[in-house]
């Protein structure tokens, strides 16, 4: 889905965009100087729209801001020129990880705190690698009122897919993530029972076409129930 | 970049913001406080605008001024000014903090519900920018422009939500806020070199 990307420059430089579509939008801004250009610009441009809601703050924000400042290191330079580029995505990559302990937890909303991304280093690693890997693709579909966004590098093996908005699957119930490859399914992992939504990371991704759901009871199904909820080609 | 200074001078100029940011990072806990003071109104008012809950806001904007101080290394200059950089922070914290909220009430529902959800923010966004050269902009934009654009910047909506909203199609909300923001671009003269 590498079309109309451009027209996203909009949307993310308002920051109304998800997760994911930031980091699909991140990485074409790499390899497009010109975009990169115009993307300042707009940021720019946002920006003075907070000029227009200037409020004086409470002087105790200043006080707890300060004491916060004196007990707080600083983080170390970003390692290369491009540091800026990189900080997104590793920002990214976070939020993702997080997504994922938060989705599980309870609603198909990305959860983005700052405790929970530390919470989730390790699944931050593995998301950085996959969203940060030159081969990465990206694909998103519509699927049973839902959205689906499945991110896949070949080189690593690896994915991430991040599912929200689905139907209630039911008391018991669950939705299971499937890999299809030439017609045969693959489990990619199964949703909290009961979860409209959700996110995982899996591997063995060579080859695969499709990317399925199906509806399933708690915990998941050696094969897919049929038919299934909906599919995604990759 | 202007020399290093430690002595606070008055009769000087005031250090642009992006000097300012420079000091920041290297620890420069007075340089800090200046940049507070610059800053601070706009990204408290931004979290409020966004948030709405005071105590909330006032939390949001604390986060996003100490991730100021704490991330001020990786600010770079070629990427745009220093004040976008720190507003774009405390953007991205206060979007954060209202679709968190999503997750436990409803949003869809409190949308429904909601008096004259996007009509009352485009209202308070234009009384609030009287006077102001962006409201003379914003008047620029059709309604459909200026609507995806205030019920992003100044709601945290997704593009997705601002379709729903307004009852558009996802291609034409996102073409709107990308030439809407050009067109404000143009008519605020916005660049960086």
């Amino acid at each position: 889905m590498s079309d109309d990307i451009h027209t996203l420059a909009g949307p993310y430089a308002l920051d109304a965009v998800d997760d994911l579509e930031r980091a699909r939008f991140d990485r074409h801004l790499a390899t497009c100087d010109s975009c990169a250009q115009e993307v300042a610009e707009l940021r720019e441009t946002a920006t003075r729209l907070a000029d227009a809601t200037e409020v004086t703050p409470p002087a105790r924000l200043k006080e707890a801001v300060l004491a916060e400042v004196a007990r707080t290191p600083q983080a170390r330079r970003a390692r290369a020129a491009r540091g800026g580029e990189a900080r997104w995505r590793r920002w990214t990559a976070a939020a993702v990880a997080a997504g994922i302990v938060a989705i599980g937890a309870a609603a198909a909303t990305y959860v983005v705190e700052d405790q929970r991304v530390r919470d989730a280093q390790a699944q931050a690693a593995q998301v950085t690698s996959i969203l940060d890997a030159p081969d990465a693709v990206v694909r998103t579909g519509d699927l049973a009122g839902g959205r689906v966004t499945v991110v896949l590098s070949a080189s690593l093996n690896k994915g991430v897919a991040v599912v929200q908005g689905l139907p209630d699957p039911g008391t018991g119930k669950a939705y299971q993530l499937w890999l299809i490859k030439d017609r045969q399914p693959q489990n990619a992992g199964v949703l909290g029972a009961g979860a409209s939504g959700g996110a995982r990371v899996f591997s063995d991704v060579q080859g695969a076409d499709q990317f399925g759901v199906s509806h399933e009871k708690a915990g998941g199904a050696g094969t897919p129930t049929t038919p299934l909820v909906g599919s995604v080609n990759l | 970049m202007a020399a290093r200074d430690d002595q606070p001078r008055p009769l000087a100029p005031a250090p642009a913001t992006g000097d300012l940011l420079t000091q920041v990072a290297r620890g420069d806990e007075a340089a800090f406080v200046k940049l507070y003071d610059e800053l601070a109104p706009r990204v408290y008012g931004l979290c409020r605008r966004i948030v709405r809950d005071p105590a909330q806001a006032e939390e949001v904007a604390q986060e996003a001024l100490v991730e100021v101080w704490r991330t001020a290394g990786r600010y770079d200059p070629a990427k745009g000014s220093a004040s976008a950089w720190v507003l774009t922070i405390a953007h991205r914290r206060a979007v954060d903090r209202v679709r968190a909220e999503q997750a436990s009430t409803d949003r869809e529902r409190r949308v429904a519900t909601e008096e004259v959800p996007y009509d009352d923010v485009v209202e308070q966004a234009t009384a609030r920018l009287e006077r102001q050269q962006v409201r003379r902009c914003l008047q620029g934009l059709t309604d459909l422009q200026r609507e995806a654009i205030t019920l992003a910047y100044y709601r945290g909506y997704s593009y997705r939500e601002v379709a729903d909203l307004l009852g558009a199609g996802l291609p034409t909300v996102k073409t709107r806020m990308r030439d809407g923001l050009i067109r404000l671009r143009d008519c605020l003269g916005v660049s960086f070199a």
